[in-house]
């Protein structure tokens, strides 16, 4: 908007101070990428200032000193959480790989049945809150009280034997794993989509047979990418907080994101927290380091891609089905067993009584509805702050993808890199940072929407900035040049032009950064007011108390509204929006 | 307030009982606001006029109970409005400090089951002094529980033994704290985490009074279930995941008048009765909503909604739950204030030592 306004004012010549003068020199666009500069301070730099400032200095004298990171790691339990935190990592980044290659190679490469129906697991998975799957698996997997358990005792005849603990930590690591695979599933879908059958067929001329192609030449080619997602589920889970706080305290097992939550219990030690966070920075941003050294060498795949003819490899009538069988086994454990366990509590007095007639009722969700006046406000804050960051972080992303794409100033790439940099910020130490910065004078953000909506556009800003970017490169500049030819400004070539093209691109994002809004909870927790309560936060609360069923219904209207939004942006934008940003 | 005006006042709320007594059943129902004294209108218009609406942190009841309590409050003084924050104690208690430290007055009111927190926030001045009208009502015993009038008892409760009965027959159950650490019950017995609650937090304290912090690592040998909330016991116990616990009187009891298959044994080394405390904050931008939820806290409608959720009370004109035993036939047992403001954070720490969480 400012652009056009702007322009129009220098050719008043009735400059009266200096500095009018010098803003009238400047070039209209200095000023938008000013206030962009601005914004993006104020939202990513300014909080981690403030985080590593706070961590530096003495919460009442402001001295530098080095005590709080004596406190933070003046203890070994202290160390065995951060410990426990790279295990956990690992491991759940470990099991995603093994669920989502063989799903993603299936689904991009072969022609095996059902790809849709595989497609729509991953979506699944990934609207799925993790710490709402986590809920539903201690209820699948509880060591006496859990179906499978309990279906294990039946079938081996001895009373309280275990086939599968939730409360250990392969449990929660593969619980995590279970919402956490469609992130590797992407990457190396949209990998695997770009690798050209030319390739194949040049291994298959040469006498290699289907298997050994794709493990000697596809999935080599992708492996990089592969691993960029195992990177990413690897963050992800070291900064989850939900499913380590609700199974992590009966396994007894305590991690980063819970230790950093205990500093915080009072008195809270804010700097303490900002101190021991610092190694989780320090990590997130040399994996993103190697992250992108891997991806930088993707070049050669894409390069290739495209151009050549891409044919699904003809697998056997039973690989086709082993593979679909692996699809559903997959479904089953990360979609429907939990959905169901979580549909049955919703409706059950007690879930441990399992299915019978007087089991059930509907007094959870009566309770939640018309008995409970902080559900309705948190359905409601939920959605409201979801579609305000994303329309936020939309604009904002694109701004800055025209900005950086059009070359419209120097040092543009400045800019993209502050877009970029909270993808490297752990959801929860950003909130720390956040409530450093923020929550108390002068700004006094605490306990406002405002400071939500900030946190959560801040957080999903690098994943708006992909998606305006990447629809920004499909773009050649001609047309808007043709626009101004006619005399059009920049702004009416972006309202005409620019925008409409970039329609899908833009609400795909918005769909993703939506998403990941309604589900969030780490940062949350920590910035939570009691008249901004999200249903995740809601949740997390109920959870305090084991109040399953009621959580399972509450649980049940988050999905059920999300999947409102998510088929009515599908309808509009086709069902594979998550991968546009590739 | 000294005692004649204080005595003066009963007599007043006398009549207004005698009053509300009269509406037989209509008021009880809560569908027409209950007869209120000069001072409760006071406080009630000054609320009104001023558009204030109350934020009420707890952790005394389970959700159920404490948002039932929020919505009674909102039908007796028709236009107020409760904002009801339940969680644990500690939980409660971090998102006041974040608060303060942000300062940003978001809490009206204050309700916890630490009296750590009360004593500190007193010191700190952080707490506007008010003697409810209301107080007159209260069973003596349970009054003057901080000698300047900052914070009142609002709620009572007990930490007893709760079990699931399909798993254990009665004559089986665990009869004295000492019994869970049998070890018939390994990986049987379920418990909530001192850090989070504060039912949690004064058992611990009792227990290591008692039996000494040996009591807790021959627990660890029983492996047992760590949740956070002491409610979560109750879940644990009706789910069949664990048979026996150490669990709160009222919600085990609330959960088995459902259906579900519970009871509780009063142990014969002592049932911990639990004095729960109440405060207004300093600076609230609701100050007559804040004393007018107190003084509803503390009224017959909100001691009958208690009662209906099998919450022992702090009066002693609302008959009890059907069932209910008397806890003057019980042994009882507490710490003392300078125990639990001590103890807790000691036993927090002992905790995470001894349980690894």
């Amino acid at each position: 908007m400012s652009t056009t306004t702007i322009a129009a004012a220098p050719r008043a010549p009735t400059a009266r101070s200096g500095l009018l003068r010098r803003i009238q020199v400047l070039e209209p666009a200095t000023l938008v990428w000013l206030a962009l500069i601005g914004v993006l301070v104020f939202l990513v730099a300014w909080p981690i200032a403030e985080l590593v400032a706070s961590s530096l200095r003495h919460p009442r004298t402001g001295d530098w000193t080095l005590s709080n990171y004596a406190a933070a790691y003046g203890r070994a339990r202290y160390v065995d959480a951060l410990l426990n935190s790279l295990a956990l990592g690992a491991l759940s980044a470990l099991i995603c790989a093994v669920l989502a290659v063989p799903m993603a190679w299936a689904c991009s490469r072969t022609d095996m049945p059902g790809r849709g129906f595989a497609w729509f697991t991953v979506l699944a998975a990934f609207i799925i809150p993790p710490y709402l799957g986590a809920v539903g698996w201690i209820l699948l997997a509880g060591p006496n009280s859990g179906w499978i358990n309990q279906g294990w005792s039946f079938v081996t005849g001895t009373p309280d034997s275990t086939l599968f603990n939730v409360y250990t930590f392969s449990g929660l690591a593969l619980v995590i794993a279970l919402h956490s695979y469609p992130f590797i599933f992407i990457f190396a879908k949209s990998a695997l989509d770009l690798v050209n059958s030319e390739m194949e067929d040049a291994a298959n001329i040469l006498g290699a047979g289907t298997w050994t192609t794709t493990l000697k030449v596809t999935l080599p080619l992708v492996w990089p990418t592969i691993l960029a997602g195992i990177i990413l589920v690897f963050l992800e889970t070291i900064a989850l907080f939900g499913t380590p706080a609700i199974i992590g305290i009966p396994a007894r097992i305590n991690v980063v994101t819970t230790q950093l939550w205990q500093f915080f219990e009072a008195p809270v030690r804010a700097e303490v927290a900002a101190a021991y966070a610092m190694p989780l920075l320090l990590i997130t941003l040399m994996l993103i380091g190697i992250q992108r050294l891997l991806l930088s060498r993707k070049s050669y795949v894409s390069q290739t891609g495209k151009g050549g003819e891409r044919r699904p490899i003809r697998l056997g009538p039973f690989w086709r089905w082993a593979l679909f069988g692996w699809c559903a086994f997959v479904c089953l454990l990360s979609v429907v067993a939990p959905m169901i366990a979580l549909v049955q509590a919703s409706f059950a007095k007690a879930w441990g009584r399992g299915f019978s007639f007087d089991n059930l009722t509907l007094q959870n969700y009566t309770f939640l509805l018309f008995e409970h006046d902080a559900a309705w406000g948190a359905v409601v804050n939920t959605f409201a702050y979801s579609a305000t960051s994303a329309t936020i972080a939309m604009v904002l992303a694109l701004a800055i993808a025209y900005v950086v794409k059009r070359n419209l100033m120097p040092f543009g790439m400045a800019l993209a890199f502050l877009c970029m940099a909270p993808f490297v910020i752990p959801g929860i130490v950003m909130a720390i940072g956040f409530y450093a910065a923020y929550a108390g004078p002068p700004l006094t953000l605490y306990g406002t929407a405002a400071l939500m909506v900030l946190a959560f556009t801040t957080r999903f800003l690098p994943i708006a900035y992909a998606n305006g970017a990447a629809g920004m490169q499909m773009i050649h500049p001609e047309m808007e040049e043709a626009v101004r030819i006619l005399g059009g400004g920049r702004l009416t070539a972006i309202r005409r032009v620019v925008a409409p093209l970039l329609k899908k691109a833009l609400l795909g994002g918005w769909l993703l950064v939506f998403i990941l809004a309604t589900r969030e909870l780490s940062a949350a927790i920590f910035l939570v007011g009691p008249e901004t309560r999200t249903i995740s936060v809601l949740l997390y609360d109920l959870s305090e108390e084991g109040n399953l069923e009621s959580l399972s219904a509450l649980g049940g209207i988050l999905l059920v509204i999300t999947l409102l939004f998510v088929g009515a942006g599908m309808r509009l934008i086709g069902h594979d929006f998550m991968l546009r940003r590739h | 307030m000294d005692s004649i005006t204080s005595s003066g006042r009963r007599g007043i709320l006398g009549l207004g009982t005698a009053l509300a007594l009269g509406l037989p059943a209509l008021g009880a129902r809560g569908q027409a606001p209950p007869a209120m004294t000069d001072h409760l209108r006071r406080l009630y218009d000054a609320a009104r006029s001023r558009n204030e609406q109350v934020t009420w942190y707890t952790s005394h009841y389970n959700s159920e109970t404490a948002e039932q309590l929020g919505r009674a409050f909102e039908a007796d003084f028709p236009g107020m409005k409760a904002n009801v924050v339940r969680t644990t104690a500690q939980v409660a208690f971090q998102r006041l400090s974040q608060d303060m430290r942000a300062r940003v007055q978001n809490c009206d009111v204050f309700s916890s089951t630490d009296f750590g927190h009360y004593t500190q926030l007193k010191a700190d001045g952080r707490f506007e002094k008010y003697s409810p009208e209301n107080l007159a009502h209260v069973i003596p015993a349970l009054r003057g529980i901080d000698p300047d009038g900052f914070y009142h008892t609002t709620s009572t409760g007990t930490v007893l033994i709760n079990y699931n009965t399909t798993r254990v027959p009665p004559e089986e159950a665990p009869k004295r704290w000492t019994d869970l650490l049998d070890p018939k019950w390994a990986n049987r017995v379920t418990v909530g985490h001192p850090s989070f609650s504060g039912y949690v937090g004064n058992w611990v304290v009792m227990m290591r009074k008692l039996y000494g912090w040996d009591y807790f690592k021959r627990l660890e040998r029983n492996k047992p279930q760590i949740g956070r909330s002491i409610n979560d016991t109750v879940t644990m116990l009706n789910s069949g995941e664990r048979w026996v616990g150490a669990g709160p009187g009222a919600t085990t009891l609330r959960s088995a008048s459902r259906g579900n298959p519970l009871a509780i044994q009063y142990p014969e080394d002592g049932t911990l009765l639990m004095i729960a405390t109440t405060a207004i904050m300093k600076g609230s931008r609701n100050p007559n909503a804040a004393k007018l939820f107190v003084e509803f806290l503390l009224s017959k409608r909100s001691c009958e909604i208690q009662v209906e959720n099998y919450s022992e009370i702090v009066r002693s004109d609302v008959p009890t739950f059907p069932g209910g035993r008397d806890l003057s036939t019980v042994t009882l047992i507490q710490p003392t204030v300078e125990e639990i403001e001590k103890g807790i954070p000691e036993v927090k720490e002992l905790w995470r030592d001894t349980f690894g969480v």
